[in-house]
């Protein structure tokens, strides 16, 4: 699939993401962690995320999208 | 045993900010002009952190102009905050605030933020609805990265993703902070002359919007401002007074159908057009106070709607406008959702307990932000009785351009290593464990004893419950916190002061025995004269919690005599 997990509330689209960082760097509420291994940002903490969206925003590739929960609708 | 020894890092300097928001940020850069050396501790990273984090579409003033003078807007500002039934606590601060309206505007210029509009001019704004905000619609969609570069540019020392535990204090003077930095897990004292508070207010014991969505789940879209009152909770165990933590109301929000948010600014301060109102069945109405609310709902005419029809489409594309440059996520969403704008309508949140916050509530302060305790000063929304992003901006620079006149007073500040070393075993209490309870579990537990028992419609017995229910939590639950990294840190001491807080709120609800505006006390349904003009003070007194019904301070002569 490419994605981060099945049901998270930020995904990240691993094909488009250069691994810049920004969106470990702005999350306010740190969800997103660093992967080593990889050297990319991976969704640690996503029961935290509030999605607000930030780094939606920041993101130079539009790697990552925000996913609403089912009570959002 | 030395400090060097209990710490993993020790900071000496003449200004600890804590908070970086919308007030951190101003603070820290004048006090750097001022040749200050200064340390910022943030929870996460200036450049997105506080209600200021994914933009701001308005900044509030207000401004002085048309006519209207400081004096006639201060009267404007008591006058409101009187009719929904929350005395402002300090009248002073207002003052301060609307006087320094175009001097804040100037500031922020230089810092970075620019306050004006596309044709370069600045871009005012009337209240739809006669109230005092006379606003300024503006491109901060990067104000925090922007505030955040001035900081850094002026040399600030920011530690970054570091969570603020609790306060020093040598008598009754502060003396610095303690904090944990939640990806290392680094334990850091901060030796201060002077320490501001600016983590903005107290809101995260309600549910935002709708409830949870599945167990232990936040759901604060759109705004990631932690709200969980920090520094209010460190300054009151420091024993600095907390005023007015029973002047909870709901925000006038807007709900796309269910719960697609759009920050009530965005729309009243367009062009001075109010909005139309209506019931579920297209009955036009003049927008409900709760009481009247609920009679709407007795009669089965709820949920309310707002709609902007009648708007032009000038009009709709400046809230568009609006919307990118505060929480432009809700354009997503909106076309996700396939939300038409122009023909859908918007709900209005009905005052149930959630999206409720304390606007006035905060740590008492003269308008100079200087606090009870010598060395510990306040700023913005952790003020009572100021809010929003200009309220914090206008205080946070006022005091960056003051705080060196406190700080050649200041004697070298004392720290007891005791007191670091019992802060650290407080922060160190959930790594140990290996089995307990997650700290969002309990703020959950919290949020909900809250809504069901604090919200909106009050009365004494539900009062009892949930302060024995919340007294529980703190006691039982709150030593059983369990964390598996220094990440949930930040959830562990945010709680901990979320729980603190409920309590207090509730404690100051059961004091005022009357229905006053938005507040709603269903065993005391009238207005109680006595309480008029009076706040409600808690503070500890050697230990102990006192609570005390004080008189709010009105106007001072000299700022009165302007008028003349």
């Amino acid at each position: 699939m490419g994605r981060q997990g099945n049901n998270m509330a930020a995904k990240i689209e691993f094909k488009n993401c250069n691994g810049c960082g920004l969106c470990y760097d702005r999350c306010p509420q740190d969800v997103i962690a660093w992967d080593e291994d990889k050297d990319m940002p991976v969704v640690a903490y996503e029961e935290e995320c509030w999605h607000c969206g930030i780094c939606w925003m920041e993101c130079p590739k539009r790697a990552i999208d925000i996913v609403y929960p089912v009570s959002f609708w | 045993m030395s400090l060097d020894r209990i710490a993993n890092k020790v900071i000496e300097t003449d200004v600890l900010v804590i908070g970086g928001g919308m007030g951190g940020c101003p603070v820290s850069a004048k006090a750097r002009e001022h040749g200050l050396t200064v340390t910022m501790m943030e929870k996460a990273k200036p450049e997105r952190s506080g209600s200021g984090s994914v933009g701001l579409d308005h900044h509030g003033g207000p401004f002085p102009r048309e006519g209207l003078t400081v004096l006639d807007l201060v009267e404007r500002d008591v006058k409101m905050f009187e009719r929904i039934g929350m005395p402002l606590p300090d009248v002073n601060i207002r003052y301060q605030v609307i006087a320094n309206a175009f001097w804040a505007m100037e500031e922020m210029e230089k810092l970075g933020a620019s306050m004006m509009w596309d044709d370069g001019k600045p871009n005012f704004v009337p209240s739809a609805y006669g109230g005092p905000r006379v606003g300024l619609r503006v491109h901060f969609q990067n104000v925090k990265p922007k505030l955040a570069a001035a900081s850094r540019k002026r040399g600030v020392d920011i530690l970054e993703r570091t969570v603020a535990i609790d306060l020093l204090t040598n008598g009754e003077r502060v003396v610095g902070a303690t904090g944990v930095n939640i990806r290392t897990g680094q334990f850091i004292v901060v030796k201060a002359r002077a320490t501001i508070i600016g983590t903005g207010s107290f809101n995260r014991n309600y549910e935002p919007e709708t409830p949870q969505t599945w167990v232990h789940k936040h759901r604060y879209n759109f705004c990631p401002a932690s709200i969980c009152g920090d520094g209010l909770a460190m300054a009151y165990r420091a024993g600095a007074e907390l005023v007015s933590m029973d002047q909870v109301a709901g925000m006038p929000t807007f709900r796309h159908r269910d719960d697609l948010s759009e920050p009530f600014g965005n729309f009243v301060q367009n062009d001075g057009v109010p909005l139309k109102c209506y019931t579920w069945n297209g009955k036009e109405i003049s927008f409900p106070n709760y009481a009247r609310y609920y009679e709407l709902e007795k009669k089965g005419l709820t949920p309310i709607y707002f709609s902007l029809e009648h708007l032009s489409e000038d009009y709709m594309k400046r809230v568009d406008v609006c919307t990118t440059e505060e929480r432009f996520i809700s354009l997503k969403m909106a076309e996700d959702r396939g939300f038409d704008r122009l023909t859908h309508r918007y709900e209005s949140m009905p005052p149930h307990p959630m999206g409720l916050q304390h606007r006035v509530s905060g740590i008492r302060s003269d308008e100079f932000s200087k606090t009870s305790l010598k060395g510990l000063h306040v700023i913005g929304d952790s003020m009572a009785g100021d809010g929003g992003g200009s309220g914090a901006s206008t205080t946070g620079l006022l005091l960056g351009d003051s705080i060196h006149d406190d700080i050649s007073e200041a004697d070298e500040p004392v720290i007891d290593p005791d007191q670091v070393e019992s802060q650290k075993q407080i922060m160190l209490a959930p790594l140990s464990r290996q089995e307990g309870t997650m700290p969002l579990e309990l703020e959950c537990a919290v949020r909900y004893a809250c809504g069901f028992y604090g919200g909106v419609l009050h009365a004494e017995g539900k009062l009892r419950e949930g302060l024995r229910r919340l007294a529980t939590l703190q006691r039982e639950f709150l030593p059983k916190l369990t964390v598996k990294n220094p990440h949930y840190l930040i959830g562990y001491l945010e709680v901990r002061n979320i729980i603190e807080l409920s309590i207090l709120e509730m404690q100051a609800i059961m004091e005022r025995k009357e229905t006053r505006g938005n507040f709603i006390r269903t065993d005391y349904p009238n207005r109680d004269p006595a309480m008029d003009g009076k706040i409600i003070c808690q503070s500890l007194l050697d230990g102990r919690p006192v609570i005390e019904v004080k008189d709010q301070i009105g106007l001072k002569p000299e700022y009165g005599e302007a008028r003349k």
